[in-house]
This record gives C-alpha cells, structure tokens and sequence, in this order.
C-alpha cells in the first residue's frame, strides 16, 4: 500500500462530504439514515482511522488529530441537527394531538336528593348536634299507642275509620310521629330523661290534593325531665329555627289544642321572604305556621310511666313536606311523592 | 260558629275597637278566626219606588221603569229584567257609579232604550245566597210598603249592615258555639264584664207528659209543653240576627228554636204535641227498622241509634232530626219543646253512617255544656210567649241522671309558673282567671281553688289552668331558655350514621335518592319480591285501588318511577330509595337501585348502557363502606321462573343462610311490561337493616409490607361458563404467600375458539416473615399453572 498523497485534503474532502449530505435531511428519519450511512463503521469518514496504517509514522499524531477533529465536527453537527429534529417532531406530534377543549368533561355527576329526605336530614343533623336522640319509630302502630296513649279516646272522630287506614281492630298506619311519644317513654325501663326527635312517614285517610297526601312525613320532637317548662321549649325552637331558617328569623307562640299537650300551641316563625313586613308567601301577615307544639299532658305521662308531679316535658310536631314546600316554593305535594327527575335535580345536598 | 258583630255588641261593649282587632285577639288566645266577612255592601244605595212598568219593545223579559228616588235624586229610567218588577214596589236602587260587590253600576242603553242605575236583590248586595229564598234569588228585593223612599243607609234600614268574623272552633272550645259564650270570651278578652241577658220564668204548672230514657247515652232530658201558639213570621230583631248568623227565618216557633241553640249552644227540638201518639217521649236506642224524617226521606235506623220514641214508635232521630209524623207544622197549636243531652260519639256514629247531619246534631258531636238545661227551656218558654202569643206553659218533670258535680281545680302559683317558664305574680294570676269567668276559693298563700264555669267542658286537671293563664296574659311573657337535661349525648347511632353514609356515597356516585307511596296496587303487591316474602298489609278502609296494600319491597314503587320518567323523556337515569318494610311476619329496611338506559360517561357525548356490574359495583361498594368483607357472602343465580330479572344476568346474595340482595338486569319482556321499550334496566333490592346489623371488626391501620411483594401476571384459556369467582378463590387458597388475585383482562370473541374465553389475572405475593426468592416465587406459580389446567382444564398462555 502506497502512501496516501496528502490526506490532510482527503480527511476535509470526506468531512464537507458528510456534512453537506448532511445539509439535506431535516427530518429524524433522514437524519437517522444520514446516521446509518455516515456514521457507521463503515461510512468513508469513519473509515479514515483505519487509514492510519499508510500514514508516515511522524504524521501519524497529526493525522489522528486532524481524523478526530473531523469526526467530533461531524458528530456535533449530526447531534444539533437530531436535537432540534427531535424538537421540531415532538412539537409536530402534540400539535397533532390538539383536542376540542369545549367538549363536555367526563361525569362525576352527584344524584339529587328528593327535598323531603333533605328537609329531614337538616333538621335531624340540627337536633343531633343539639344533643336529641333520633328515635326511628314504625309506620304500622297498635291504636293504643297512636291514640289511647295520646290521650285521644276511644270515641274521638280521629280514629273512625273516615280518617285512619286500619289494618285490623286494633292496628293501623300511623297518623301522628306522635306515637314514638309513648314507645320512647315506656321503653325507657329506668324513667330517665328523655330528649329525642323522631322523624317518619304518617298516613291519613285524605284524597291526594295539591295540599293533602294520604302519605307524608312528621318529625315530633319530645323532651322530658324535672322542670321542663314551655321557656325550654321557646328556647329549643328559637335555636332550631335560626338553624333551620336563618340568624333573623324570629318566632311567636298562639295558644291551640292537641289532646296530647297542655297548653299547646300553634308556633308561627317570622317571614323569611318580606321579614315580617308582609307578602304573598305569608298571605300580609308577616308570619307563617310552621308547627305544633305544647307541654306534655299530664295523662300522658302517667300513662307513659313517668310521674307528672315530678317530671314535665315538652313536645312539638313539625310536618315535613310543609318545610320543604315554603322554603322551595313547591307548589303541589304531590311533586314531592312524583319524583319526576326535572324536579329532583335542583336539590342536592351540600 | 259565625259571629254577628251587631249580635254581638248587645252583650259587648265594642265601640272601641274593631271586628279585625277582636280577631286578632282571639286567634292568639286559640281561637281561630275563618274569615272577616261584610253581610253585604254597596255605595250610592238608595230606596226608590217603582212609578211606572212597561214592557221593552225589543225584549220578551225586559221592563223599562221609570223609578222615584226621592227628592235628593228625583225620577230616573231603568231598564229591569227582574219578573217581579211592578208598579207600586218600593225597591232598592243602586244608582249609576255604585260599587256592588260584583259589578259597577254605569248609565248604559239596553236594547235601545237608555238605562240609569239598576233594582237590585239583596244577592247582587253580597248577602249569601244560603240565606235568601228562591224568589228573593230569582227577583228583586221587595221592600215593604212603608220602606222611606230616597232613604240612603239602605243597608242600615235592612239591618245588613253587619259584619261577620267566622271561627273555626278547635276540639277544646265547644262552648265557642253558644253567642252567649263567645261573648264571655270576648268580654274577658277586652277587659269587660259581658251581659248576659236573663228571661223570665213564665212557667205556669206541671205538664201530663213523661219524658224518660232507657240508655245511658242519654243521660238528660228536659221538656216543656206550650198550649195555644200562633204561628206567624218571626220579628225582624229575629230575623236579622238569624239571617246575619246563616240560618233561614221559617216563623216564629222553629226560629225560636235555632234562636235558642245559637244563643245557648243547646240543640233545641220540638214536637206537635197531638201528633204524638201517648204522653210521652222515651229515649231509646234498641229500636230497629225504618225512619221517615222531616226532610221526607226514609232512613234505616238500626239497634245503638239514640231515637226518641213514643209508644215505642220513633218521633226522633235523637239530636239529628224530627220525624216528619210530629215536626211542627205552621198549624201546629201545642208544642213539646225539647232539650236532652245525647252522646257524641253516638250521635256521630248514626250521622254518619245514614249521612244525615245538621246544627244540632254537630253541637251534640262537639260536646255540650251539662248543666244548663233548665234555663235553657225557661228561654225557649219566655220567647214562645212574647213572640207566639202561648197561653200556657208548663213543666214536665226533668229526666236526668247526670253528674253535676262542680269542678274545682286546685292549683298553685308554684306550680303555673313552673309549667309555664313564666313568673307572674298571684294578683296578675287570680285577675286574669276571673276576667276568665273562673271562681276562686280558698286562696291560702299560693295556693287556691279554681271553680270552672260548667260551660267549659275541656277543663279537668291544673294543666288546663296553666293554659288559661298564659294564652290570655300571652306567650310573650315566656323567657327563653335551653333545657339542661342530663340525657346521653344524644346524636346518631352507628346504624344511623353507617345509613346516611350508604345514602351519601350513592349520591355521590349519581344515583339520585326518592320518595314514594307505601302504599301500593294489588298488582304490585307480589311483584319483584325476594327478600321480603309472605302475606302484605291489607287496609281494612282503603281510599283507592292503587293503595291498599303496605309494600314489602321497594323496587315496584321504584320502576313505576323509572317509567313515569321514561315517558317524559328522561330515559337514562340511576334512581335510588331507602325505606321500611312491614309485613305482618317481617320488619325490615330495604334499599333499592334502579339504572336504566346508560351511563352518562361525557353527557350524551360518550355513554355506556348500564349492566349487572353497574349495581354490583353499588353493592361492593357498599360492603366497603360498612367494612364488610365480600367473603362474607355467596353469590347466586337468580335461578327464578318470574321473567322479572334476566335469567342468565341476575343473582341473589347471601350472608349465611339469609338473602341479603338480589340484583340483575331486568328480563326484557318485564322491560316492555314496565313501559320502558328496550331499555338497559337494572336493579338491586338489598336488606339493608340486615347489613346493618352485620358484626364489623373494629377497624385496624394496615402496616405497609417490610419486605417487597412481587407481582405475576398470568394468561390462560379456558371454557366460558367457568365463573372468575371460582378461578379466584382456588388461586387464592394455594398458598399462604398469595396474598391478592385480581382480573385484567377477560376476553370472549373472533380471536378465540367459540365455547372459550382468555383470563388474565394479577397475583401478588408477600411473605411476612422474608422477602421472597424467584425460586419459591415459580415453585407458587407453578402450583398456579398446574391446579388451573388440573382443575379448570385451562390452557396457560403466558406467565
């Protein structure tokens, strides 16, 4: 093998031969082949080293320099280019995978909730944290404990047959909450004070109307202890209703009659609408009823096990439904029971 | 009971105050007021006399009057088309501008001929029809001969210038039915003494007539018999005060009648005396057979109706109606007057049963004031003579085996106060149950003796005391407090929290809670009924056929709110409730899940028809939630002949021995019977107060492994109806250091022998004690392999 004539032009020749194939390929592909073609052991440029035999042996320091050299420039030209290749085709691939950002997201949907499960988890969560216990009577009750032990007797017009479902002589859908009245104090063996609500489904011989359902919901409340007088019961419902209805709204008792309280009244609470002022919501007189109320009948305690003449109570009786059509202005029970899904999805519960 | 305000001011002072002022105090003292009514109105009222009356020449019924109105406004033409306008009549004209309750008077022309104002009756004034006869309907109002023409308090001069404030009386105040009561009332509201009128005793001797009762549900019976009455119409002081409280004037002997009953509250009857066939009127109520009352209809009485008989025939529906043999005619000449106390309950109990009630018989319902019987004849008496012109009165002696006892009360200032939270003074207490028209005696210290009037019948105990004292000295005088009662702490049970919290994660997860009847059809009393089986609830007095069963399962009630849904358009929807059951055997608590049409993944964009997996993914969720481990229970298939759920997509869960769940889709023959077209439909009905109930370990922190678990994945083929469930638990149990198996991938389909399906499973094993070695890793997965071709007959693809 002869000595090459001047290899210093043959290392340039091949470097600016790689480097202007090098010029034409933008893409990663081109440059990857570009790659394969001039970057292999095989490519001319990487070939030079091998050459190195017919360098005379004082140039042949030289020579590897100046092979090296070349290499490195090629090397490093590839390299910026793939770089940025690389960039560009990324940029290229998410620009391709643009969405449409005004597509709907995917559905967490949360279910409605009927209002009336709403009105009786709020008011149940309101006397929880004020320490009542949630008693959990049944819908189907013996008459003794739906009437006899609410002091409604054997005769009353309440328990003919026009106004309550029976079952049989003696057992019957219950028409008042009331009747966990009398369970909740028989059944407390040892004759402690009691301070519970119970919230439940009630049953009336009514036609369905826009006001009247042969079905609905009470929450009675009943508290019972030494020295319970109608000042703990002005004060439990002020707290409820400021709860229930806001820090303003404030609450005015008239006297009533339920057979079961003594004195009982009838409680208004002040209009959340027009404040008192009067409005449509409160028919101008600026209060709207919302429930019943009184001190424990004695009898009542004395058929229920706990001495009058040493323990008093207090009880109040609030109807679901009624809660639910003020605040929300329904105005047919019967939506409530209907459960059409247009209704149900304004309510979901916080 | 109607309060007539002009009625009213003759036992009242009210001339400073106003009907809505009294109303308002009632109704704060428990009496509710109805209604605020004007008898009647009308402005440029004015008595005219009609001078002319010809026919219309373009009318068959019109008249055109040529009226007087008196000086002031002179002679005006009006077009009438009244029958009963003719010459000579004094009527009453609203003239042109009138404000009538339901029009405006304006000059007009009537079929050409000009009109100036019109006649009225008293109808077109607002005064009820109820009150009015049929010609006082049909016509105008004939005044009489003497009434002052051009006269313009036209209301005053026909005393319809009254207002009336209706009560809607509660249980308690029965005595609110009685004038003379509600004046009471009245009075001690305004801080007055009322005046009660007396009457005189005009009694002359003792009556050849017997009255006696054979029941006890008559315990009183008073009579008195009036010789040589005259029957004419009533006065007017009678008239105007009946008409104003709602009740016709007849003539002077019935109105006395209904006079006395509004002014007393005791129901007055009255018998013609030569009708009755003996001397006598005896209270029975074993009489059986037919009944012709005064309303000329027959009734069929039967044995516990209270009839008030004479030689033991029926002369009166006792405390409901007179028999039309001896009512009182305009001819009748002597009167047996009447006044009995019957019991309530059986008085209601024929009323309605024959469907016949009426004034008297509802204040024998509401109850009646005892004690007042023989005053209450010494008025009748009094007022048969002064208006009916009676020559004799006299006595019959009085059955009664009543208790007259008077009530006291005895009370203390001690105990009101307490009661009330109040703290009124003992002269505030003793003042206001005076003015209450109670007696005191015996006041020693805070103590003392309350005497209640017999009148009000709602009072027995020191409660009712208390009551008195605070709803008229006000509510506004209670202090507010809260109770301190030394109870537990109150709030929710676990069972309670653990329910809220399965309700809460459902509707986290979309699923939208209901409400529904309990009761249900007797087509849907059976229907989708698994968990709770058995006999219903059947009401004895159903309302409707659609109500008369108690449900025993939640999900009929559910789907019949799919379907309500579905035909309104809304067709994917995820629908949930929890409510009790009874039957007669079983109490329980169920909740139920309905999905039907798909699952809104984006909206309508990308949806995914709901599946069995959907609601098995609520139950296991569930399980989760409650801390329930799924070992605990076994799955099922459905395995029923019903065509409710889908046979080979449906199954029943077991905890032991007891059905706790069944889910599945629905059957698609059930999904066209429900109205639901071809729908996806699934459900789950689950025993929730069972779940509930479920023994829990107390939750316990998992320590992360301390030595590093290693995870295989495993391919294999094998037949479709091998169930993963199966594959999972044999893999489970092969080895102590398999710790979780769980399913990746599960494929049927093209790329696939038909019959057969690929599984891919994900195993993870730990040891506890070391970390593992690949040897004893493969020695497990080889154990895998082996068992799943041994026992499955599957074919491992990859490992």
């Amino acid at each position: 093998m002869s000595e090459m004539e001047n290899p210093k032009q043959i290392v340039e020749e091949r470097e600016k031969e790689a480097l202007e194939a090098l010029t034409k390929e933008n893409s990663v592909q081109g440059l990857t082949e570009w790659k394969n073609s001039f970057l292999s052991k095989k490519s001319p440029l990487m070939q030079l080293m091998s050459l190195m035999r017919q360098i005379p042996n004082e140039l042949k320091a030289a020579y590897g320099k100046l092979v090296n050299d070349a290499r490195n420039a090629v090397e490093k030209a590839f390299e910026e280019k793939m770089k940025k290749a690389q960039e560009e085709a990324l940029k290229e691939k998410l620009e391709a995978e643009r969405i449409d950002l005004t597509l709907p997201g995917r559905s967490y949907s949360q279910g409605s909730i009927n209002p009336y499960w709403e009105i009786v988890d709020e008011m149940s969560d309101i006397f929880a944290s004020m320490g009542f216990d949630i008693v959990e009577g049944r819908d189907v009750e013996t008459d003794h404990f739906n009437f006899e032990l609410l002091n409604v007797p054997k005769d009353h017009p309440a328990r003919d047959m026009q106004d309550t479902f029976y079952l049989s002589d003696s057992l019957l859908l219950r028409t008042q909450t009331s009747a966990a009245q009398a369970h909740t104090m028989l059944e407390n063996e040892e004759k402690k004070p009691i301070k519970m609500i119970c919230p439940g489904k009630c049953y009336r011989r009514d036609d369905d109307d826009a006001t009247h359902s042969h079905e609905f919901g009470q929450i009675e409340g009943l508290v019972v202890d030494k020295g319970i007088s109608l000042a703990d019961l002005k004060g439990t419902l002020e707290l409820f209703v400021k709860k229930m209805f806001g820090e303003k709204r404030q609450i005015r008792l008239r006297s009533s009659f339920f057979p079961f309280t003594e004195p009982s009244v009838e409680v208004d609470v002040s209009c959340s609408k027009c404040g008192g002022k009067g409005c449509s919501l409160c028919k101008g007189t600026g209060w709207i009823e919302i429930l019943g109320a009184g001190e424990v009948h004695p009898h009542v305690l004395e058929m229920c096990g706990y001495d009058p003449k040493i323990y008093s109570g207090f009880a109040f009786g609030v109807g679901v439904e009624r809660i639910a059509m003020l605040r929300y202005g329904i105005d047919d029970i019967r939506r409530i029971y209907t459960n059409d899904v247009r209704f149900l999805k304004d309510f979901t519960e916080k | 009971m109607k309060i007539s305000w002009n009625w009213l001011k003759q036992f009242v002072d009210l001339s400073n105050t106003t009907p809505e002022e009294v109303a308002k105090k009632l109704t704060f003292a428990g009496v509710e007021v109805d209604a605020i009514t004007k008898m009647a109105s009308g402005s440029n009222l004015v008595i005219g006399e009609i001078l002319s009356c010809e026919a219309h020449p373009d009318s068959d019924h019109l008249h055109i009057l040529k009226v007087d109105e008196g000086k002031k406004y002179g002679i005006h033409q009006i077009v009438c088309g009244a029958p009963n306008a003719k010459k000579g009549l004094k009527v009453i004209v609203a003239r042109t501008g009138a404000v009538l309750p339901e029009v405006t008077i304006e000059a007009s022309v009537i079929r050409g001929v000009e009109s100036d104002g019109m006649c009225c009756s008293l109808r077109e004034l607002g005064v009820d029809k109820n009150n009015l006869s049929e010609e006082q309907i049909a016509g105008i109002e004939e005044l009489p001969s003497d009434a002052p023409v051009g006269e313009e308090d036209v209301l005053g001069y026909l005393q319809l210038d009254d207002t009336i404030i209706e009560l809607e009386l509660l249980a308690n105040r029965s005595d609110l039915n009685a004038m003379e009561n509600v004046a009471r009332e009245v009075a001690c509201l305004l801080e007055q003494k009322p005046m009660i009128k007396e009457y005189p005793e005009t009694m002359q001797g003792k009556s050849a007539f017997k009255v006696s009762s054979l029941t006890d549900k008559c315990p009183l019976f008073g009579a008195r018999e009036i010789r040589g009455v005259v029957t004419k119409p009533s006065p007017s002081w009678l008239k105007n005060i009946l008409n104003a409280e709602g009740v016709r004037s007849i003539n002077n002997v019935v109105d006395i009648g209904n006079f006395v009953m509004l002014l007393t509250g005791q129901p007055i009857n009255m018998y013609d005396a030569d009708k009755l066939p003996e001397k006598s009127l005896e209270v029975r109520d074993d009489y059986a057979g037919s009944f012709v009352a005064m309303d000329e209809k027959t009734y069929l009485l039967q044995e516990g109706d209270l009839v008030v008989s004479s030689k033991e025939k029926p002369m009166c529906l006792g405390g409901i109606m007179t028999s039309q043999e001896c009512a009182v005619t305009p001819e009748t000449k002597n009167v047996i007057i009447e006044a009995a106390y019957f019991a309530g309950p059986s008085i209601r109990r024929t009323s309605n049963r024959i469907g016949l009630s009426s004034e008297s018989s509802a204040r024998f319902v509401k109850g009646l004031n005892p004690s007042q019987n023989e005053r209450v004849l010494q008025i009748c008496s009094a007022l048969m003579v002064e208006l009916c012109e009676a020559e004799e009165v006299l006595r019959c002696e009085t059955y009664d085996v009543m208790d007259h006892e008077k009530k006291i009360i005895k009370t203390s200032l001690g105990y009101l106060n307490a009661r009330l939270g109040t703290s009124f003074s003992l002269e505030t207490v003793l003042e206001v149950l005076q003015r209450d028209h109670m007696s005191l005696k015996n006041v020693e210290g805070e103590s003392f003796e309350v005497e209640v009037p017999p009148y009000r019948i709602d009072m027995s105990g020191e409660a009712d005391i208390s009551e008195e004292v605070i709803r008229l000295l006000g509510y506004e005088n209670i202090q507010s407090k809260l109770p301190e009662v030394s109870t537990s702490q109150g709030g929710y049970t676990e069972a309670q929290k653990n329910r809220n919290a399965i309700r809460r994660f459902l509707r986290d997860n979309g699923v939208s809670e209901c409400l529904t009847y309990s009761l249900v059809s007797e087509k849907l009393k059976d229907s989708f009924s698994y968990l709770t089986k058995g006999e219903n609830y059947h009401l004895l007095n159903p309302l409707t056929e659609d109500r008369q069963y108690l449900r025993k399962n939640l999900l009929p009630s559910l789907l019949e709110v799919a379907a309500y849904n579905f035909a309104h358009q809304e067709k994917d929807l995820a629908l949930f409730e929890v409510s009790d059951v009874d039957t007669p055997t079983e109490k329980g608590r169920h909740l139920a899940i309905v999905l039907l049409g798909n699952e809104p993944i984006t909206g309508s964009l990308h949806q995914r028809p709901y599946d069995f997996y959907n609601v098995k993914g609520y139950w296991e969720g569930i399980l989760r939630l409650l801390g329930l481990n799924e070992n605990r229970f076994r799955l099922e298939n459905l395995q029923s002949e019903k065509e409710e759920f889908h046979p080979a997509r449906s199954a029943k869960i077991y905890a032991g021995r007891q059905l706790v769940a069944v889910l599945g889709e629905l059957h698609p023959n059930k999904i066209k019977q429900l109205g639901l077209g071809k729908s996806n439909a699934v459900a789950m009905e689950i025993d929730l107060g069972a779940l509930l109930e479920m023994k829990t370990s107390p939750k316990k922190a998992s320590i992360p492994p301390k030595f590093p678990s290693i995870q295989r994945d495993l391919a294999f083929v094998l037949k479709t109806e091998v169930a993963y469930g199966d594959v999972k638990r044999e893999i489970s149990r092969l080895d102590k250091i398999i710790k979780n198996v769980e399913i990746f991938d599960v494929y049927e389909g093209d790329k696939i022998q038909k019959g057969k399906k690929s599984m891919a499973v994900s195993i993870t094993l730990y040891d506890e004690s070391k970390t593992l070695k690949d040897e004893e890793v493969q020695l497990v997965m080889k154990k895998v392999t082996d068992m799943l071709s041994m026992r499955f007959n599957a074919e491992v693809r990859a490992a």
